[in-house]
């Protein structure tokens, strides 16, 4: 069975996973959040006195690095403590020799030992509205390039459509254009619009509509030269291609899907991404936290008492409890069932409402860049199949190799086909799949990792989501501190799967945690202002 | 690796880490299985968010058994459902005798008995149960001569799911293992969702009742 773009799949992607606009309003009004207009991170009320607070940051992704970055800077003993063999989460880039730790699946990357081949395998753009993550990048002097996003001359492949084969972006784009403009100047015939506009106003929407479907002067769609020529078009007049049938046009599901992508917010153009792997963003908190990062190190307890938190975590088969003033949990919501805890029934109901999100990506190492001889400079392919995108790396243009994706899915069932596989299974598939729209595709494979989030060590998911109704009910409570204890990570945003989520979420537990150390002071009889 | 040695001789210096508060009930788990509890949790006391069941309670002899069933693709086959075919790529790669270790590993941990999660007349299950007793045993702690595991003490929510396995052929219909046709023809007895409910109900509260004395 195969799995047709929708819509709808889109906008889930769009960190939309769950979520309202009712909640994000009443988190406004509570004052718990910043409205968009971002000036810059939370300032930590800073430690007084001669004793150091202390505070333990559980997990080491982009919301744990960002808060014992910030809490550092304030002057509090942090010590971050990670289940995993390495830092940064779910922001990880591979490079020759890398693991990669999925579950029953361990593998090791294959590409080559080159600085050019990497694979981004969580987050891998970021547009110019994401003020947090960018913020970072200039403070931690991590280096940003542009990113093509969407490439009019990548394809959209739907196997309803034109037998299967291909067809590249522009052409669609042209037709759908064109085919809308000609109706719309049908209808402006009929006088449907009469009573609105004046004769003047009738006559500029008409030549506004024959520009944007590139219409004859009878206002007819006969194919237009913006989708190229037939001929070579720098000796030849232009020589449009015949249009494809309407019908056609309006019935691929993938190009509906992907007609509007770059009218998205989180994918409006340009995009960025970090120059040598997306993992420059954890590298550049490391470079500047000098707070421990135990790593290998799974959270066993977390209790709260009146005055701290006591938390045990288990490294090479040590329990080890240490007792800190205050506690920022970036563990995924669904693991905190396994983890002893005395977190008050509210609060433990609502991070059990959390439900375990499915993303997939493939990365080949091709031996050549055969898309560049296609036209193709970065940018994205859409296809009905499994694989459902090919991206095409924007960076090293014209190198002898390249790493590009082969495969990214959002889709539920999609996600359960490949993680039912294993790894060289998958790479088999995905092949296959991108045959039917590069011919000799596979020959150009040299070897390739697999990313199935939700098989993941430590991880099992990605796009963390709960029922609407949980929703708007649950996340209020977990964007506040439960005792000394808050919650943290791109779960506790609207914004699941996205840095900017995850540093969203950090930053309204600090302002949160301002307000806390402000209470407890001003009860000792010391007022911090904040 | 992302992170170098840097971070490795920092000791957690200016953290007091002390040994456990509990370390009498807690069993160390081996590096080779430390996966095991990114699902299963901490002491294996099992998580309903991933599907996870219990296994601390568990005999050694039925978690090796099942172990070699997962591997051998007798349990959690693609087709069957999602967490168990999770399981079942977890054990592919493991060896005879680290199965074997696993299971004995697991049978020591210890963890606090399930709250329930299912509202039904326990009362009522109690007289249904009497058929179940007879391999399982009264006290539901099972009965290794007849290969009748524990019942007492896992989730009544993976009760529930690996009693509809059974009826429903995903568990069980394995050649050659009797016990678990066994088990299936068992499952078929049981005609509603309610008695069924009702029997899960009764057999949360015998291992409530064994904590109490």
């Amino acid at each position: 069975m195969k799995q047709h773009f929708s819509r709808r799949q889109f906008l889930n992607l769009i960190g939309a996973v769950g979520g309202s606009s009712a909640l994000l309003k009443a988190s406004l009004a509570m004052g718990l959040m910043q409205s968009n207009d971002f000036q810059g991170p939370v300032s930590v009320a800073p430690v007084k006195g001669k004793n150091k607070a202390k505070v333990a940051v559980l997990g080491a992704g982009i919301s744990g690095l960002s808060t014992a970055y910030e809490l550092e800077r304030a002057g509090y003993d942090v010590v971050i403590i990670e289940a995993s063999f390495r830092a940064g989460g779910r922001n990880m880039t591979v490079r020759h020799g890398d693991k990669i730790d999925e579950m029953g699946h361990t593998r090791y990357c294959q590409f080559d030992q080159d600085e050019n081949l990497y694979f981004n395998c969580g987050p891998a753009r970021i547009p110019g509205h994401h003020k947090r993550l960018l913020h970072y990048c200039r403070a931690l002097n991590v280096p940003l390039q542009i990113k093509a996003n969407s490439n009019q001359l990548a394809y959209i492949q739907d196997e309803k459509i034109n037998g299967g084969k291909p067809i590249r972006q522009v052409d669609y784009r042209a037709d759908a254009n064109g085919f809308l403009s000609e109706m719309m100047s049908k209808s402006i015939d009929k006088g449907a619009f009469e009573q609105q506009l004046s004769e003047e106003d009738t006559e500029n929407f008409l030549s506004y509509l024959k520009a944007f479907g590139s219409l004859n002067e009878k206002g007819k769609y006969t194919g237009s030269d913006r989708a190229g020529s037939q001929r070579d078009r720098m000796l030849f007049p232009p020589t449009p291609k015949a249009p494809m049938p309407l019908h056609d046009v309006f019935k691929s599901d993938v190009w509906r899907g992907v007609s509007f992508a770059s009218q998205i917010y989180d994918w409006v153009e340009p995009l960025m991404e970090v120059k040598g792997g997306m993992d420059g963003i954890v590298k550049g908190f490391l470079r500047n936290i000098s707070s421990p990062v135990e790593l290998n190190a799974q959270v066993r307890k977390i209790h709260n008492l009146s005055d701290g938190v006591e938390i045990a975590y288990e490294q090479a088969g040590k329990l080890n409890t240490i007792k800190v003033d205050y506690c920022f949990n970036n563990i995924p919501a669904y693991f905190m069932a396994g983890i002893e805890n005395n977190l008050s029934p509210d609060y433990l109901n609502a991070l059990n409402k959390f439900k375990r999100g499915h993303l997939f990506k493939i990365g080949f190492q091709m031996r050549e860049r055969f898309w560049e001889k296609e036209g193709i400079y970065g940018g994205i392919t859409y296809t009905s199949q499994d694989n459902a995108q090919l991206w095409y790396p924007s960076h090293d243009i014209h190198a002898a190799k390249g790493v590009m994706l082969g495969a990214y899915c959002w889709d539920e069932k999609q996600c359960a086909r490949f993680e039912a596989m294993t790894p060289e299974q998958r790479f088999k598939y995905a092949a296959q799949c991108g045959e039917n729209i590069h011919p000799g595709y596979s020959g150009y494979i040299e070897n390739a990792v697999s990313i199935p989030w939700a098989r993941m060590n430590n991880q099992m998911g990605c796009g963390i989501h709960m029922e609407k109704e949980d929703w708007e009910h649950c996340l209020p409570i977990l964007q506040k501190p439960d005792g000394r204890h808050f919650m943290i990570g791109d779960q506790i945003s609207q914004h699941s799967g996205w840095q900017e989520g995850a540093l969203a979420a950090s930053q309204q537990a600090l302002s949160q945690f301002n307000q806390l150390q402000a209470s407890i002071t001003s009860s000792h009889g010391a007022a911090y202002v904040s | 690796m992302l992170v170098k040695n840097t971070f490795f001789a920092l000791v957690v210096s200016s953290f007091s880490v002390s040994a456990s508060v509990d370390k009498t009930d807690w069993t160390p788990t081996p590096q080779q299985f430390k996966y095991c509890t990114v699902c299963h949790g901490n002491q294996l006391m099992g998580n309903p968010n991933i599907g996870a069941p219990r296994l601390s309670g568990l005999s050694a002899w039925y978690i090796e058994k099942q172990l070699q069933a997962f591997k051998q693709g007798k349990r959690g086959m693609p087709d069957q459902s999602v967490p168990a075919h999770e399981m079942q790529s977890m054990v592919k790669e493991l060896s005879d005798e680290q199965i074997h270790q696993a299971a004995i590993w697991a049978s020591k941990t210890q963890s606090p008995v399930p709250s329930e999660t299912i509202v039904a007349d326990a009362k009522a299950g109690e007289s249904l149960y009497k058929q179940c007793a007879a391999c399982h045993g009264a006290d539901g702690k099972g009965n290794q001569t007849i290969g009748a595991p524990a019942l007492a003490g896992l989730h009544d929510w993976y009760l529930l799911n690996q009693f509809d396995a059974f009826k429903s052929g995903s568990r069980g219909n394995v050649q050659g293992d009797s016990q678990a046709q066994q088990m299936q023809a068992a499952a078929n007895l049981v005609n509603s969702e309610q008695d069924l409910k009702a029997i899960v109900a009764y057999i949360q509260q015998l291992e409530k009742h064994e904590e109490h004395n």
